[in-house]
């Protein structure tokens, strides 16, 4: 009985302690998907009309790219909900 | 003798520069017969796609430097080529990751790149990069370059380039920092995408992104600090005595104070002389000695040549080696 009230006890506290982790990390991954975000947008702005970083610099970076690009796109996939993720991210409803 | 068309520390590299048909080959030509006559190892490399520097020369040149007498040497480098062979190494730096890069239909992407605006001057550029990271095999490396918008560009780039490696370099800090915060709390994150598992890169060392950037801006940084140093980098301007080449002539000048590359010196080609009043060309040469004076007044601390217009078109070695002469000496 004992023992199990225990295992409860740190089940909880391992839940309490990950969603506090969670919750700590969280706007910093925000942060720092957006500057991925940017960071590929700006490599890859001559396909939206804007000025573009020297061409064999922007071909150099493209094969390491993979999470930015990955995360640019969907970026643009869920681009009109971006005010609902700041807000859930303040808890506003 | 002049003493920025000579070696002070390794080699000296001097650009020739000026707006089309106005006789950059044919001075670069003469500079590095007669600077290869003094006794230095000079390479004379021609960047114009319009190659003429054999024919002035006449003898025919590859890209591969030629001996056309002791301590001269001359090529001239095939564009085409060269931009093939550009596209070509960057593609093969992209095909490993290809597979992954689906957000855009890059292989279109590819097939016009060569025809991408900007994409000659990366290649000059890099063509530049080459034969200055030999540059301590010679003496003194004169470029005769195309006319003077794309050689600007070029001139240019480096410093564009060092901006824009710094402002990407501020970013990837910034996002690999991020990365560190969030790994000391969750420990090392996995990123999936197509069934294959990535480790997240959190350190500078570790991130393939942050050393191609640092790598190119490596290199850039090179040749900017060669163009940049006037005990290594010399530019001359060719020009006729006429109002077009003088304007072209004054923004290149201007566009090159802003890059911090050393006009040192201005040719002024074709001067006509006459010993008598020819009422027939009096109009000519009263426009031509209002440019002369013209460039007096606007160029005054740059050393300013004229070389007379001659009867037969400087061509060969001989004729190339007295006008040369004119340059060097003054």
């Amino acid at each position: 009985m004992v023992r199990k009230i225990l295992e409860d006890i740190r089940a909880f506290l391992k839940g309490f302690g990950g969603s506090f982790k969670e919750q700590s990390t969280e706007y910093i991954e925000f942060e720092e998907r957006e500057l991925e975000n940017v960071f590929a947008l700006i490599l890859m702005g001559s396909f939206v009309g804007i000025p573009s970083p020297p061409t064999t610099l922007v071909v150099r970076l493209m094969p390491h790219m993979v999470k930015e690009m990955h995360v640019m796109q969907q970026r643009a996939i869920n681009l009109d909900d971006i005010f609902g993720e700041i807000a859930g991210m303040f808890d506003i409803d | 003798m002049r003493e920025f068309l000579l070696p002070t520390e390794g080699f000296r590299a001097v650009f020739v520069i000026g707006k089309g048909g106005v006789g950059k080959t044919t001075t670069s030509a003469a500079l590095a017969t007669a600077i290869a006559r003094k006794g230095y190892r000079t390479l004379i490399v021609s960047l114009d796609p319009a190659h003429n520097l054999g024919d002035v020369f006449m003898v025919k040149l590859s890209d591969k430097p030629k001996e056309l007498r002791e301590n001269l040497y001359a090529s001239e480098l095939d564009m085409e080529k060269l931009i093939k062979g550009y596209l070509k190494h960057l593609e093969d730096n992209l095909k490993h990751m290809y597979r992954y890069l689906t957000v855009i239909n890059l292989e279109k992407y590819f097939e016009v790149l060569s025809f991408s605006p900007g994409i000659e001057e990366y290649a000059t550029l890099e063509a530049i990069r080459n034969i200055l990271l030999e540059g301590e095999k010679w003496d003194v490396i004169v470029f005769d370059t195309p006319p003077t918008g794309l050689t600007l560009r070029v001139l240019a780039l480096p410093r564009i380039s060092l901006i824009w490696a710094d402002k990407l370099i501020e970013i990837r800090k910034k996002i690999l920092e991020r990365r560190r915060m969030i790994a000391k709390v969750h420990g090392d994150r996995k990123f999936q995408l197509e069934g294959k598992e990535f480790t997240l890169p959190k350190e500078e060392e570790e991130d393939p992104v942050m050393k191609e950037l640092l790598e190119y801006r490596k290199e850039v940084e090179f040749v900017e600090k060669v163009i940049t140093d006037p005990n290594k980098t010399s530019v001359v301007a060719v020009m006729n005595p006429e109002m077009l080449p003088l304007y072209e002539t004054e923004r290149a000048y201007e566009s090159l104070k802003k890059f911090r590359i050393p006009l040192n010196m201005i040719v002024i080609n074709k001067v006509i002389t006459v010993e008598r009043e020819i009422p027939e060309i009096k109009v000519k040469l009263d426009a031509q000695k209002k440019v002369l004076e013209e460039i007096e007044r606007k160029f005054k601390k740059v050393e300013i040549i004229k070389v007379p217009m001659f009867a037969e078109e400087p061509r060969g070695l001989e004729w190339l080696e007295r006008l040369g002469g004119m340059v060097l000496e003054g």
